[in-house]
């Protein structure tokens, strides 16, 4: 940092010519380190003295030290995460979770539970589903027939069959299946992540969330919110049709000016840091421009997909002629874009929220399933599919785990009067897949007809201390103070699920 | 047995030696020969300080342990009373809930007597020094919980400071520059930086008489209508006050402004705390009829609730109780500084406050509903009534005429549409057809009149899934369908900004059922034909399935033309419906009207309606009484009982709206009767928190106080002082602010006087590196702790010193950094441009809750789920993204550029921001800048500045 106010010549070329252009720092450093939170922070349950009280530079030079607060409380099996989440409570019965009984008692009551009230009112007589189940793999797992690029998959999944939720409502439904709390205002999986084990790259944010071009899900930025966790761990909302807000050099600047104004304010502010000794965040704020600067020209290379191969863009769909589809393919494919640059933690959402019709944007079939669903699992199955094949293809499912989720499932009965299913938090299907992950496997069951989790009924608190563990941290001991309580991701509860485990 | 036998020697270790050599109390050796290998054996795995993992936060190693006692709260063996004691109801399995050892089987018999008769005997245990325990949780002797110190030695707050300062070898920092503790104090009080002529001001008259110039520069700034908003902003974090409802509609509330404006109001008048409070809780009926205190009591609603419709019993219960958890939470934390809330499912883990403790708190919320209710004066009200009562007779009058001539009108009609033959059936909204002689056309249109719920207006309303137009040939083809090339335009009732497709008219052409298109005004839809056609039928419908119910599907058109056109101007009609039989007789009658109305009958039926339209707009015209978001009072409340776990449908012991047993040492406790009218309940709430024999009040308040003034609470956190929360750095100040809090009527105004004219205060912010090293973070103020502004102050800011900021008018509806769009749900987007109707300050944006807008998110504005007693204060690329490049900046950098048009723009500038005249080295570079780019390059600079963006 050998700027000198008797030594300014703005104009870009010449810095650059000067060695002065953006004064990156000598040694890389990681995100998280600039991203500093100077409030007081108590990390794995014990105070930290987090940056305060030591100089950024020493962060610069000592930056292998400083990872060492980073270390997982044992050896990962993954580094990084990604989620797809299909909001609007997915059909257990009707995608993952065969029955074949109900095909036997379809248009028969429900035992014991004839005309029950659930979400939306009273229930009718059970329902099959609409479409066959084929077996699928060598393990021969038995998939509804609307999933068949899916269904190549299913020798890598675990599936978790016996899923609860705490709520029948969607928006609880989808904050608790990413907070495991209900109520808006606690931190995401992602972001737990993010504040544990900080940023994996330069450039990029930490912790990404991908938005369906139908909008957001029930709940919305609530469900990738950093809740009392600082600000820097909530998810950055990019997508194919999105970019990073404010990203980009406004229109009306010109590079050099930009250039220039950028070298203007790293010479007052140094000068203001120097003359203010004590102060780590004068020095923060600093750095915090410089990676802004490198993530101008990272980002948007990232987000270009135009620079795929037409035969990756091919595999996901890219530019197929049903637009949603098409759309949603390009999130994929941006999704791997991210992983590859080492985003942490990528939320990727296939449909959004209720709309004034049911089970018109997400995938909430309350009246007319077999339509709805042949519009949402073509717009799913092929892009999900290409994702998960492209990412085994190049060797990232060793470090990347993939975690499927809805936020509860549906009932076996019709909903009176209709062709479609009412909400129902007593059963529903998650999978995971990838890193650390044994594929193959099914965890959990629902009874005969899929109305109810019965056998080794597992919650989502179980679903993210297994996550965390993958991740190499203990669920019990990534704590962190808010108003009065050490919180947890798993609150008080969670036991790793050991059967989904390599 | 010898294995046995020597791992047990093992673990009894010196004792056991001890034992072996001289003879001990009689006692001692029972305990020693009988207890000692029995908790050994049975309880240390998980009771010990060597436990693998404790559980019940309950120690069994020590005599310390056992009396101190675990999450249960309170001793587990009572000396002599084996009976009454835990430890032995729990080895009995006398509840399944507290049986130990856990999932075995009950000790033997013999073990268990020797166990009641240790106990009889008064329990002797030698296990003492050598204890680690240290206390697990706060009993009722916990420091927050005692009665305020009256005696100080002390009678000033740099006495407390210094003397600590003093232990550790420290000292105050000499006094600040004038010139930063102008920027200080303003920012401290207003949240504003000074204007240049309060900078040149205050500078002249320092020089004269500093002492003075400081004293009357407090007095202004707590005089000024700014203060209010800037610590009124302060309180609103506290109370988790939000402006939409959160959840997964998250619906904008556009009524709960007036509690911000009372806020400001109250802060700017220095109304006593401890009314201020209480309205809080019962602003409604102690303000009874009077608005201004009626809209306290929005702090009961101003948190997030879930209000979707659930027909499910169980979780309408469940939703009720989340409803009134944050009203409990935001109750007991901002007021109390106790974490009640933990004590929902079990009593609380560390803080001496029982399960009944929140139901208590429960009982007083238990008649608050969230919405809106007309607050206005006894006076409005009545010339509200006195103002409509005519007319709304008049209007009376004039409808039963209206009434009248139209069951006239429509008994005529009724004779018409039965004499008249239908000669085809009526529609069905599964499908119906139109068939119609062969034509050529390039334009079909469908124009509906009416639908079948609404037999008299136009089909707005209505919905279609499919329209079909097939070809006239043998073999013949839907020519509607999109993917033949065909289009499809109409009006639409619904939209979903974020997804144009949805609702469209272009779902009637996608040869799917399902995807409904909402049929707007006018009601037609108008299909483009790939090519010239010649076409023979139609056919609609609205419907996802033959047969299918479906009470959410909507209205189907009923009543309609379909015509043709080559050409897209000159239309043809080739089919209409009015030979149809109507949907019902209301249809049909409706469908004969005009028919069989007599002219006398016309006249009279629209002089009726223009005088009824005058009536309307008299009635329009008269103001409408005020509603404000402060919930509804029309519920009765139910009878509250303690949940088992939480969970309502397991309800316990049923409680009373009373005094919290948690300060039952210091307060004077209150209990209502069980069907106490709900009003009555907060009222009382309220005066039992602020009565002056409560200290968790005023300390809790005071502390606020500090936290503001100098970045960090005495106790730093400020909505927790419970055990988890922090000891005071110094305890005996706390207690005299308090008392001086109590001293000036709780007003806080004389309070901010003391702390901002002690020496403390005035200090400069130097960093000293010897210092540092005994107090790193300054805890014990040293120094004076320099901070970074927050996010509504860089707003403010960047607004101010751009010249752009508009102060007044003070208050009103907030405006709104977002896009706000319902969809059922609602969605709020980031705005790219801040027009100049938000250039106010941000305490008077609109925040809703998870919604993120440019700069004030960046930095660390939060979203109030919960009270944030406390910001987070980041520093991250992505907000220097933002303050480099949102056209606010640009926008704010442009403003102050166009301040700049002197001879010298660089000094300008400087005085502008940073309120001196720059370097020379600062001068050349920043005209070189301004030489290649222009000023605005500058201002953007220096609006990125750390030296705008940190305050010492």
């Amino acid at each position: 940092m050998n700027y000198n106010f008797s030594d300014g010549h703005f104009s870009a070329k010449r810095c650059q010519a000067a060695g002065l252009y953006l004064h990156t720092p000598p040694i890389a450093v990681p995100l998280p380190m600039l991203c500093t939170d100077f409030s007081r922070r108590r990390f794995f349950g014990t105070m930290s003295a987090g940056f305060t009280g030591v100089a950024l530079s020493h962060l610069f030079a000592n930056a292998a030290r400083a990872e060492a607060r980073l270390e997982p409380h044992f050896a990962p099996r993954a580094k990084q995460v990604l989620q797809i989440f299909c909001p609007g409570a997915v059909s257990h019965m009707d995608l993952w979770d065969y029955k074949p009984v109900l095909e036997q008692y379809d248009g028969t009551p429900l035992p014991g539970a004839e005309g029950e009230v659930t979400f939306q009112g009273k229930n009718g007589p059970l329902m099959r589903s609409p479409w066959p189940f084929v077996p699928a793999g060598q393990s021969g797992k038995m998939l509804s027939s609307m999933l068949p690029h899916m269904a190549r998959h299913v020798d890598d999944m675990a599936f978790i069959h016996s899923m609860v939720s705490r709520t029948n409502t969607h928006g609880p439904g989808c904050v608790n299946m990413n907070t495991c709390f209900t109520r808006d205002g606690f931190p995401s999986a992602g972001s737990w992540v993010s504040h544990a084990l900080g940023s994996m790259n330069q450039n990029l944010p930490t912790y990404v969330s991908i938005q369906d071009i139908r909008g957001e899900p029930p709940n919305g930025k609530a469900n990738w919110n950093n809740g009392f966790l600082p600000a820097q761990h909530q998810a950055i909302a990019i997508a194919a049709q999105q970019q990073l807000r404010n990203l980009v050099r406004p229109d009306s600047i010109s590079p050099d000016a930009d250039a220039a104004t950028r070298e203007f304010l790293h010479a007052i502010n140094t000068a203001h840091a120097t003359g203010h000794p004590g102060n780590d965040e004068l020095k923060a704020r600093i750095a915090a421009y410089e990676l802004a600067a490198k993530m101008q020209l990272t980002a948007p290379e990232v987000h270009d997909i135009s620079r795929e191969p037409q035969h990756v863009r091919d595999l996901y769909g890219t530019e197929d002629a049903n637009t949603l589809k098409a759309a949603y393919a390009r999130n994929c494919l941006l999704t791997r874009r991210l992983l590859e640059q080492g985003v942490r933690y990528v939320s990727l959402y296939c449909a959004s929220r209720a709309s004034n019709v049911d089970g018109l944007l997400n995938w909430d079939a309350h009246k007319t399933l077999k339509a709805d669903y042949e519009r949402h699992c073509p717009i799913f199955d092929q892009p999900t599919a290409a994702l998960l094949t492209d990412l085994k293809q190049r060797g990232m499912l060793e470090d990347v785990l993939v975690i499927w989720c809805s936020e509860f499932g549906r009932m076996p009965t019709r909903q009176d009067g209709t062709t479609g299913r009412d909400h129902n938090p007593d059963a529903f299907t998650t999978w995971m897949m990838g890193a650390g992950i044994k594929g193959g496997v099914s965890h959990g069951a629902t009874d005969d007809f899929g109305r109810r989790s019965v056998q080794d009924v597992t919650t989502v608190y179980d679903f993210y201390a297994t996550v965390l563990h993958l991740l190499g941290l203990n669920h019990e001991k990534l704590t962190y103070y808010h108003n009065g309580a050490n919180r947890r991701l798993t609150d008080v509860h969670g036991h790793v699920l050991q059967s989904v485990l390599a | 047995m010898k294995t046995s036998f020597s791992a047990l020697l093992l673990l009894l270790g010196p004792t056991l030696a001890a034992f072996a050599t001289e003879p001990l109390p009689e006692g001692t050796a029972f305990f020693e020969q009988k207890i000692r290998p029995l908790l050994v054996e049975h309880c240390y795995e998980c009771h010990s300080t060597d436990a693998k993992k404790l559980k019940g936060h309950l120690f069994l190693d020590s005599k310390a342990g056992w009396q101190v006692g675990g999450d249960s709260g309170g001793p587990v063996i009572i000396l002599g009373k084996p009976e009454e004691s835990l430890l032995i109801k729990s080895v009995r399995h006398e509840d399944p809930d507290t049986a130990m050892p856990p999932k075995k089987s009950r000790l033997p018999d013999g073990a268990i007597a020797d166990l009641v008769t240790w106990i009889r005997m008064g329990a002797p245990d030698p296990r003492e020094g050598t204890s680690k325990v240290e206390p697990k949780r706060a009993d009722k002797s916990w420091w927050s919980l005692q009665p305020l110190e009256t005696a100080f030695s002390h009678d000033s707050i740099d006495g407390f400071i210094e003397e600590q300062l003093a232990q550790k070898g420290l000292r105050l920092n000499p006094p600040a520059e004038p010139q930063a503790l102008i920027r200080r104090m303003t920012y401290d009080l207003t949240g504003l930086p000074p204007t240049q002529d309060e900078l040149d001001g205050f500078l002249a008259a320092y020089k004269t008489d500093p002492g003075r110039a400081v004293e009357t520069l407090v007095d202004r700034l707590l005089a000024s209508p700014r203060y209010g908003e800037h610590w009124g902003r302060h309180w609103l974090d506290v109370v988790r006050f939000g402006e939409s409802t959160g959840f997964e509609r998250n619906i904008a509330i556009n009524d709960l402004w007036p509690f911000r404006d009372y806020v400001i109001r109250s802060f700017n008048a220095d109304k006593p705390f401890n009314q201020f409070i209480t309205e809080h809780l019962a602003g409604d009926v102690l303000g009874k009829d009077n608005p201004e205190i009626e809209v306290a009591s929005a702090f009961l609603v101003a948190g997030p609730y879930d209000d979707v419709v659930n027909q499910d019993v169980v979780a309408q219960k469940n939703i009720r109780a989340a409803t009134l958890d944050d009203v409990i939470t935001a109750t007991a934390s901002s007021f109390l500084g106790l974490t009640v809330n933990c004590a929902r499912c079990h009593n609380h883990k560390f803080d001496p406050i029982s399960t009944e403790d929140y139901y208590r708190l429960r009982a007083a919320f238990e008649g608050v509903t969230h919405g809106s209710s007309t607050v206005a004066t006894r006076e409005e009200r009545d010339a509200f009534t006195n103002a409509t009562k005519p007319l709304l007779s008049r209007k009376e009058q004039l409808m039963v005429e209206k009434n009248a001539l139209s069951q006239a009108i429509e008994a005529q009609a009724k004779l018409v549409a039965e004499s008249h033959h239908y000669t085809r059936p009526k529609i069905d909204p599964d499908y119906t057809e139109e068939r119609f002689a062969p034509v050529q056309a390039r334009f079909v249109k469908f124009v509906m009149l009416g639908n079948t719920t609404d037999p008299k207006n136009a089909a707005t309303g209505g919905r279609l899934t499919e329209f079909e137009v097939w070809s006239a040939e043998a073999e013949p083809r839907n020519v509607a369908l999109s993917r033949s090339g065909a289009r499809a335009e109409g009006a639409r009732s619904a939209s979903a900004e974020d997804f144009p497709e949805a609702y469209g008219p272009q779902l009637c052409i996608d040869g799917k059922l399902g995807e409904q298109w909402f049929i707007g005004s006018p009601a037609e839809l108008t299909i483009t034909l790939a090519k010239t056609e010649t076409i023979g039928r139609i056919g609609f419908s609205n419907s996802k399935g033959k047969g299918l119910v479906d009470k959410n599907k909507g209205a189907t058109p009923c009543e309609y033309t379909v015509q043709t056109s080559l050409d897209g101007s000159t239309w043809q009609t080739v089919a209409t419906s009015f030979e149809r039989e109507p949907w019902s007789p209301a249809h049909g009658i409706a469908r004969a009207l005009q028919e069989a109305t007599t002219a006398e009958q016309a006249r009279k039926r629209d002089g009726l309606a223009v005088e009824l339209a005058r009536v309307q707009k008299q009635l329009d015209a008269v103001p409408k009484l005020h509603e404000v978001w402060i919930g509804k009072r029309t519920l009765v409340p139910e009878a509250t009982f303690v949940h088992k776990g939480g969970d309502p449908t397991k309800p316990l012991a049923q409680v009373r709206a009373a005094s919290l047993d948690v300060l039952d040492r210091t307060t004077q406790p209150y209990a209502l009767p069980v069907d106490a009218p709900e009003g009555e309940r907060r009222l009382a709430l309220g005066r039992w928190i602020t009565s002056n024999d409560n200290p968790l009040s005023p300390r809790v308040l005071v502390n606020r106080v500090w936290h503001y003034h100098f970045g960090t609470g005495l106790v730093d956190t400020p909505s927790d002082f419970g055990f988890l929360g922090s000891r005071p750095t110094h305890p005996a100040l706390l207690d005299f602010l308090a008392q001086r809090l109590i001293h000036h009527g709780w007003q806080l105004k004389p309070l901010h006087r003391e702390i901002l004219l002690s020496r403390v205060y005035l200090q400069s912010a130097e960093f000293r590196p010897e210092a540092a090293r005994a107090d790193k973070d300054a805890r014990l103020l040293w120094r004076f702790p320099p901070r970074r502004l927050s996010a509504e102050e860089v707003r403010d800011t960047l607004l101010s010193v751009a010249g752009k900021m508009q102060c007044e008018p003070m208050g009103g509806p907030g405006f709104r950094l977002y896009k706000f769009t319902r969809n059922n749900v609602c969605t709020y987007f980031p705005l790219d441009q801040h027009g100049p109707e938000t250039f106010r300050r941000a305490v008077y944006h609109q925040n809703a809750r998870a919604s993120v807008v440019d700069v004030l998110t960046d930095f660390d504005l939060p979203d109030t789920a919960f009270g944030a007693p406390k910001r987070a204060n980041t520093t991250s690329p992505l907000q220097a993204l933002t303050l480099f490049n949102h056209s606010f900046t640009l926008n704010m950098a442009k403003a102050l550029a166009e301040r700049l048009q002197e001879s010298d723009p660089v000094s300008r500038a400087y005085a502008l921001v940073f309120q001196r005249v720059p370097s020379v080295q600062e001068r050349a570079a920043a005209e070189r800048l301004v030489a290649s780019f222009g000023t605005e390059a500058l201002c953007r600079a220096l609006l990125n500045a750390n030296e705008l963006l940190f305050v010492e």
